[in-house]
């Protein structure tokens, strides 16, 4: 060797040992990797190639009794962006305009909604219902930029529109306070959740367990394979005993009333099933779920959840009238025969008191004083009766309780009458009992209870308690459930009563002020009522049962149309419309009505010094 | 010295050595073979990759039979051919990604920086021999620069950062084994460091404080790099200190050699104002790869993304690996550049632990023979090619190892015959083979 007495290989050696060093670092970095962190590593390469793309699970159909859906859902696929913290303008405008191009929508506007998410820290859908192709191109965006997530969802969908919409309900964004009790019961932070009505009073039904896609993509997002499908399963399906034709005349009839706010809710006297339930003003449910956001937000800001239905309360007026006959000819209090002469006012100490026909109606007796809805006649078989049994027979038929439907927000009324009066530490006048004989005064009712009462007047006393759930199918686990009906009272008159109390409704049809109801082939009952308010133009009220010749009751209705004017004109029409609906009638224009003009409103009440009572002051006519 | 391999019975081929070229010549096809196959030019890449095993495999025989003093005789010749290559290259070389590194011609293409290596390496080795008696002369380790700096110079022209950048460690290697001063090895050395130093510090200065404040000490920092009044003030500064230094040393009689404090100062002074010029050179991508070494968890998404998703892939692989064709990283496309700078990380990923410690292991034993080789060589010149060869493939091993396991930054240097690249398998299975014919020749004239 001529390499110098060694020492170069020497040199040489202790770079090898570098080397071997450097190597064996190498090694043990590979024995921390590979071995050590391997189940960290493993977690983070399957993130890497798996996206999990949630699907919001269809809820359960909703069908009325003859099954036709009310609610259902639709496929909808949605590009979705969460915030996160500390995101800079800069990436914000960029997403925005890469997006725009996808979504050949506007950068300023997408950059606008971009921020407002960020400055919110809320979840923001970009876009709804977005074809399948669109969506692989658009998962790209997820890899690059966090944040913006694409989820196939089953969308509610409500064939109808606006349709029984204070009933069914709608579909909204959960509130914080709904987020941090559903957020362990398998919600996500997008989740819709049932807003009123039945998708909120049975949401836990209708909503199905979420599925999803496992799918392996590679790194510019495109979809490889399926990995894993997560079946979802839907809600369970929920039939109602609702009829869609009767709802939708309800629904159609409010809407053409004058002031379109109001409720209408028809019962089947025999069960208390509700065959319709509207209330107005209303709302479409598909708004909330719309594509564009804008459409959204403004139907979640314009939207009117109070359902006047079984929230409203409102004078009964002349539908009153009825309990009066029925509380003083059962007690005996007064005959069919008494009669009465209406000179167009009573006089009654120092106040007079109009009928709402100032000429007078003459001589009266019971069933022109109802069908006429005379209102002098029935001051005095009130007088004659008293304000205690008034009040009593009353509550027996319901009122100023709830009727226990199942539904959020119901109201129970007022009942007027001396034993309420003395409760608040007051005295009970005649002009109070007047005044309670034609349904004014304090009484106060919800267009739920006139249907009840009404249904009541149909099967002769048995009060159901209203429920508009016919069945539930679930779809696992648990056996069909089965609504039966559920007697609240009864209301025990004596048979000529009844008699009695259903000829003259029917009588207020064929010939009185309901005779725009009237429909050939039917025996029907009913009732108008105008009733006097302290918020502007009278309510219309109208309420009725009827039959098929020989058989039971199958339909009872009440409408209220508020401010509608006279219930002849406003209300009555409704009901007829809803009647025909529910005995499956085509809907002819009816015949010229050629009832009373005017109809009947109701008295006007002139004070001449004290003794009037106070609470609803009707104005002077 | 009493090795096996001289005690004259032995064969003159060393088999441990062939095999562990060859294993690695296998595994890295098949690596390739799985880690090429989404490319949509697949078959052409196997193609190739065939062909350059064949050739190279050709290339390797022939230069163990093929008497390596030839090149001795020949370096200069050797050394004009290569530059007029890297000169060439600048010429009709064809540009991608802003270099123009590469000749095309067809089916054929190749990187003249490879040829170039091989080509110092035999120059630098015939230089140093001669020089033997002188090699603890200044001017031994000047004239050594002198010889490299074309060559160095040609490359930065084109600009190949990182081939430029493996050209140290092979020099410094060679001059080091050739047993120059090692004071001035690490006069050199220190050099530079001090020029590789001071761009990542002015980047993790800006890193760390990128709002800074002025007159904070960042921020005067950070002016030096301007090459204003900062850098004179900076130099000023460092004569000041040493200057300093040096009295200070006389007064307390320590009899330290004055040249120290002027060494010292001269090379802060001279690798600061080269770092500064190189710190202006730096490109954006190739500060993204400081930063992203720096400062890992700065962006995800960013620069850092192709080391942190070759560790996401080698330590997916666990101990056994995924298998062949079935690792999710490189087979999904979330592995930058896997056929090529991060092939690593496909065999650690689809050949788990067992390969990757294999891929390891055999290049380790590669190593060893070369060195072994080196130690029993029957001349210098001999010594110093293995000694050469030895340094190019451990510095191309532990810094591409380093870079798929986030031990160092991106430097994109590939991975001598596992990484794709026809032109380099060619050029290093010849290496290989002048290594195997200098222990051939150990001990007696062919």
């Amino acid at each position: 060797m001529m390499l110098g007495g060694g020492t170069l290989i020497e040199r040489l050696n202790i770079l090898w040992i570098v080397v071997y060093l450097a190597g064996g670092l190498l090694g043990l970095r590979l024995v921390q990797l590979q071995i050590i962190q391997r189940v960290e590593y493993q977690q983070l390469a399957e993130r890497n190639r798996t996206q999990i793309i949630y699907q919001t699970a269809p809820r359960g159909r909703i069908y009325d009794r003859k099954g036709v859906p009310l609610a259902s859902n639709k496929p909808a696929f949605s590009l979705i962006y969460l915030p996160s913290k500390g995101q800079k303008d800069s990436d914000l405008e960029f997403l925005a305009q890469k997006l725009a191009r996808e979504l050949k929508r506007d950068p300023e506007e997408l950059l606008a909604s971009l921020q407002q998410a960020a400055h919110e820290e809320s979840a923001i859908r970009l876009a709804e219902n977005l074809p399948p192709q669109a969506m692989f191109r658009l998962s790209e965006l997820k890899t690059i930029y966090p944040g913006v997530d694409l989820v196939v969802e089953a969308r509610r969908y409500y064939p109808f529109g606006r349709f029984a919409s204070h009933l069914l309900g709608y579909m909204g964004k959960m509130d914080a306070k709904s987020w941090r009790n559903l957020k362990t019961k398998g919600y996500r932070v997008d989740s819709r959740i049932g807003k009123i009505g039945l998708e909120s009073t049975f949401e836990s039904e209708l909503r199905g367990r979420d599925g999803g896609l496992r799918m392996e993509v590679d790194a510019q997002g495109r979809l490889r394979r399926v990995l894993e499908r997560m079946p979802w399963s839907a809600g369970s399906n929920i039939h109602l005993t609702l009829d869609a034709a009767v709802q939708k005349a309800a629904d159609d009839g409010l809407r053409a009333s004058s002031s379109n706010k109001g409720a209408v809710v028809a019962i089947d006297p025999r069960s208390g099933a509700i065959l319709a339930l509207a209330a107005a003003p209303s709302f479409d449910p598909n708004a909330f779920l719309s594509s564009d956001p804008a459409e959204a937000k403004v139907a979640v800001a314009e939207i009117d959840e109070f359902n006047r239905a079984i929230s409203g309360a409102y004078p009964p007026g002349s539908t009153f009238k009825i309990v009066v006959g029925a509380a003083g000819l059962n007690e005996g209090r007064f005959t069919t025969q008494d009669s009465v002469f209406c000179p167009g006012y009573l006089e009654y100490g120092r106040d007079i008191f109009l009928c709402w026909d100032h000429k007078g109606h003459k001589r009266m007796t019971w069933f022109p004083g109802l069908t006429n809805s005379c209102d002098v006649y029935f001051y005095r078989m009130g007088l004659k009766t008293g304000g205690a049994l008034i009040e009593k027979y009353a509550r027996m038929f319901g009122f100023g309780a709830e009727t226990k439907v199942a539904l959020r927000g119901e109201r129970r009324g007022n009942l007027f009458g001396p034993q309420g009066r003395a409760k608040s530490g007051r005295s009970w006048y005649d002009g109070d009992t007047i005044n309670q004989s034609i349904g004014q005064g304090e009484m106060l009712v919800t267009p739920m209870q006139m249907a009840m009462f009404a249904a009541a007047m149909g099967n002769r006393g048995t009060l159901w308690r209203p429920h508009y759930i016919d069945r539930i199918v679930y779809t696992e686990g648990r056996a069909e459930y089965k609504q039966q009906p559920e007697r609240l009272g009864q209301v025990a008159l004596k048979p000529e009563v009844w008699q009695d109390l259903q000829e003259a409704m029917r009588l207020v049809i064929s010939s009185g002020t309901g005779y725009s109801a009237r429909i050939p082939g039917l025996e029907m009952a009913g009732k108008t009522g105008t009733a006097q308010n302290s918020s502007g133009p009278d309510h219309a009220w109208f309420i009725a049962f009827a039959a098929k010749p020989g058989e039971p009751s199958a339909a009872a209705v009440a409408v209220l149309v508020e401010n509608g004017g006279h219930g002849s004109s406003a209300a009555a029409p409704i009901a007829r419309a809803v009647i025909m609906a529910a005995y499956g009638m085509s809907d002819k224009k009816p015949e010229k009505p050629a009832a009373p003009a005017g109809a009947d409103v109701n008295s006007a009440l002139l004070r001449m010094g004290r003794g009037a009572t106070p609470g609803v002051s009707p104005g002077v006519r | 010295m009493p090795f096996r391999a001289e005690s004259g019975t032995r064969s003159r081929v060393d088999w441990s050595f062939v095999a562990a070229v060859a294993g690695l010549a296998l595994l890295g096809s098949l690596a390739l073979l799985s880690a090429a196959s989404p490319l949509p030019h697949y078959t052409q890449v196997i193609q190739r990759q065939l062909t350059a095993i064949l050739v190279g495999g050709m290339f390797f025989a022939i230069g163990v039979g093929f008497n390596y003093q030839v090149f001795q005789d020949q370096s200069k010749f050797i050394y004009a051919i290569i530059l007029a290559l890297l000169v060439a290259v600048l010429f009709v070389g064809t540009l991608s990604r802003g270099q123009r590194s590469w000749f095309h011609a067809g089916f054929f293409s190749f990187q003249p920086s490879e040829l170039a290596r091989i080509g110092l390496i035999l120059a630098l080795s015939n230089f140093l021999d001669r020089q033997a008696r002188k090699a603890r002369d200044l001017s031994t380790v000047l004239y050594a620069l002198a010889i490299a700096g074309p060559v160095i110079a040609l490359i930065l022209k084109q600009p190949d950062l990182s081939s430029t950048v493996s050209f140290f460690p092979i020099i410094i290697c060679m001059l080091f084994c050739a047993g120059v001063e090692v004071w001035h090895l690490l006069a050199l050395f220190g050099y530079g460091t001090v020029i590789m130093a001071t761009p990542v510090f002015y980047t993790m200065l800006q890193v760390r404080y990128p709002m800074a404040a002025h007159n904070s000490l960042p921020y005067l920092l950070l002016e030096v790099s301007r090459m204003g009044v900062g850098t004179v003030v900076a130099l000023l500064l460092i004569v000041a200190s040493g200057l300093a230094a040096w009295r200070v040393s006389m007064w307390m009689r320590w009899q330290i050699k004055p040249a120290l404090f002027v060494g010292l100062a001269a090379i802060l002074c001279a690798g600061l104002v080269t770092g500064n010029l190189v710190n202006k050179q730096i490109k954006g991508y190739q500060r993204n790869r400081l930063v992203a070494f720096l400062a890992p968890q700065s962006d995800i998404q960013g620069a850092s993304y192709n080391v942190h998703q070759a560790q996401i892939a080698i330590g997916s692989g666990g101990f056994w690996g995924k298998g062949l064709f079935a690792g999710t990283q490189s087979q999904l496309g979330f592995l930058p550049e896997r056929h090529t700078d991060f092939i690593f990380a496909v065999v650690g990923e689809e050949m788990g632990f067992v390969g990757a410690t294999l891929i390891l292991g055999l290049y380790l034993v590669m190593i060893w023979r070369i060195v072994i080789a080196g130690r029993c060589a029957r001349d210098r010149f001999g010594f110093l090619v293995c000694c050469g060869i030895a340094a190019m493939l451990s510095f191309s091993l532990i810094v591409n190892l380093g870079m798929c396991l986030g031990l160092m930054p991106v430097m994109g240097i590939p991975l001598p015959l596992i990484s794709y690249g026809g032109s380099s398998l060619v050029i290093t299975l010849g290496a290989l083979g002048i290594v195997g014919n200098i222990y051939a020749r150990r001990y007696s004239l062919l």
